[in-house]
């Protein structure tokens, strides 16, 4: 590991700590001189990454990131039958402003239907759910027009909030590029690969600045690096104060999420 | 305002890159009037004006079915049901007119001794009714080989009833069909006046039908309470 | 032995070291490990120097800008604020009270 690599383990370490953008910043660049000038190698001049980003966040105050605000989403009581077959008993999920919620459970339990329920898209038997500000919503596919470039999706999203062409392009594009894709090229929405597609589809939910974003598996056809900027991106989101809600069946990104609820039968209701 | 024009606008994009189903959409009013042509006039004239029918009503069919999935999240960006069904009437509209016009000078170039006017006031009955027809078929059939099945249905009965008939005033494109008569065969204004009536009639009756299927299907469900943010 | 024992005290009065030296003008945190090491306190290592300057940063004591140097990158200097001298006067009183009795006591030791 050399002094870049150790400086970029450390940044992301702190990141990782919700230490603040701007003070992250700060402190990895003053690393940085320090090196350059004293020289040395970072393990034995800073030790650990991990242990270093400790240090720093005990110096400078427990992590700065936002704490939970107020509620954004409350669902409670979510019953949902198909024909005889219950889906969705009694189901239950609270999240904050600054927030990201999981949704897990088995094939079949449910989870896609709770979150059309929680965007209002499905009636449920049973239960009510309250939302503040703004809704966002990306579905599992679909949602994207075949015949029309991502261009003119963000036009189309934009206008409904009275945001020009212009700027609603180039918010497109820039929420785009967070995914760590280039949406400028002329390339008709039936054309894109499938996981380009659903950068497409999640570009379109965040273009409204929803304050409550539901989204249903929404790294369908990611490789490794756009499933890191996806995190990445929503940690960004809750950090701004957004209340998110991740349908997935991946569990290996669970310690990133504030709340989990399992939807799985016999076991349900939210835990932290 | 806005917003409408956008959706129109998409919608004809959308459209416009589907060359293949519009040149297809094209050949049906095309044929059938080639077919006609040299027999008899008026007879080439109905097939032309319910090619036109058939091609926008089926445009409209595919428009609807594809935003199937995209306009309930459209409705969450910020759109109103209103929004969705009437900009992309309008879209319809506009690519039926841009279908009606070449199709109107053939019949100029082509055919003497007709009523123009007539010819024209059909076409637009025809284009008026057809976008919220294939519109309201699109929002009510899930996929779009049932709905171009049933459209092929009404075109086909539409072909076959006698216009006199009690029960063809029943079929949405009669009024073209009235209208044509008076043109081609230089009947009393009253064909004219009844045609221009029932396409009125059933244009009023179908945008009222499309919004009622929007409004329900768009609706605010009622499980579901929006908070603003203090 | 000696390494881990002077590692002890030297958290218990880095911040006042690092004060002190900041009295006489700004400075930056290479230049103030050298100048550390140079007076005779040994070795610090930026994992231990920096985390204590952002803690007197975030209490107020001293002040940070960043500024380009005559040679060499940009640097983050601090300054000393007036809370930061009233706390050196405070913390190093306090010290001199603490080393003088345990000098005396481990002098008679090491004398004796």
């Amino acid at each position: 590991m050399n002094t870049d690599d150790w400086l970029r383990a450390f940044a992301a370490e702190l990141y990782q700590r919700r230490v603040g953008r701007d003070a992250a910043r700060h402190v990895v660049a003053e690393a940085a001189t320090h090196l350059r000038e004293g020289g040395g190698d970072p393990w034995l001049v800073f030790g650990s990454p991990q242990a270093y980003a400790a240090a720093i966040v005990e110096s400078i105050g427990t992590a700065p990131g936002p704490r939970p605000g107020p509620v954004r989403l409350h669902a409670r009581g979510i019953t949902k039958r198909y024909g005889r077959q219950v889906v969705l008993r009694d189901a239950s999920l609270t999240v904050r402003a600054g927030q990201i919620a999981a949704v897990v459970g088995a094939n079949g339990c449910g989870k896609s239907t709770f979150l059309r329920i929680c965007a209002g898209l499905v009636s449920p038997d049973a239960g009510e759910v309250t939302v503040s500000g703004r809704l966002g919503y990306c579905p599992q596919q679909g949602g994207t027009a075949d015949f029309l470039l991502p261009d003119e999706h963000f036009v189309l999203v934009g206008a409904a909030q009275g945001v020009p062409r212009g700027p609603a392009r180039r918010a497109g594009r820039a929420a785009a590029r967070d995914l760590g894709w280039d949406a400028e090229s002329a390339v008709l929405a039936r054309h894109l690969s499938g996981g380009t597609r659903q950068k497409l589809n999640l570009t379109m939910s965040t273009l409204t600045q929803p304050d409550v974003l539901l989204l249903d598996e929404p790294y369908q056809g990611f490789d490794q690096g756009s499933y890191v900027n996806l995190w990445d991106q929503l940690t960004r989101l809750r950090d701004e104060g957004r209340a998110i809600v991740v349908v997935t069946h991946l569990l290996n990104q669970l310690d990133r999420v504030d709340l989990v609820l399992d939807l799985t039968p016999a076991h349900q209701g939210g835990r932290s | 305002m806005n917003r409408l024009v956008t959706v129109a606008e998409m919608t004809l994009r959308e459209l416009a890159r589907r060359r293949g189903v519009i040149l297809l959409l094209l050949l049906m009013p095309l044929t059938f009037w080639l077919i006609r042509r040299d027999s008899y006039v008026g007879q080439s004239v109905r097939a032309l004006l319910l090619g036109i029918s058939w091609a926008v009503s089926t445009a409209a069919l595919f428009a609807t079915s594809a935003a199937r999935e995209l306009e309930p999240r459209l409705r969450l960006a910020g759109y109103r049901p209103h929004h969705l069904y009437i900009g992309r009437m309008l879209g319809l509209w506009a690519l039926g007119l841009a279908i009606a016009v070449p199709f109107f000078l053939l019949t100029v170039v082509d055919a003497n001794n007709l009523r123009y006017g007539g010819i024209a006031v059909a076409m637009l009955c025809c284009v008026a009714v057809a976008a919220p027809f294939g519109m309201l078929i699109g929002a009510l059939l899930p996929r779009e080989l049932e709905g171009t099945l049933l459209l092929l249905t009404v075109v086909a009965m539409q072909m076959l009833l006698d216009p006199a008939d009690a029960g063809a005033k029943l079929t949405p494109f009669w009024s073209s069909r009235e209208i044509a008569t008076w043109a081609v065969d230089h009947t009393d204004d009253g064909y004219l006046t009844r045609g221009f009536l029932h396409g009125m009639v059933v244009t009023v009756l179908l945008i009222v039908t499309v919004a009622g299927v929007f409004a329900v299907r768009l609706r605010r469900r009622r499980h579901l309470h929006h908070v603003p943010i203090a | 032995m000696d390494s881990d024992r002077r590692g002890q005290w030297l958290r218990g009065v880095l911040d006042l070291c690092v004060l002190a030296l900041l009295r006489d003008g700004e400075s930056y945190g290479y230049q103030l490990a050298q100048s550390l090491d140079a007076v005779g306190v040994g070795p610090i290592q930026g994992g231990t120097l920096y985390p204590v300057l952002l803690r007197l940063q975030r209490t107020g004591l001293v002040t940070a800008r960043w500024r380009e140097g005559d040679s060499g990158p940009a640097r983050k200097y601090y300054q000393l604020t007036d809370d930061g001298r009233a706390a050196l006067r405070h913390g190093g009183n306090a010290w001199l009270a603490f080393v003088a009795p345990v000098t005396s006591i481990v002098t008679k030791g090491v004398d004796g």
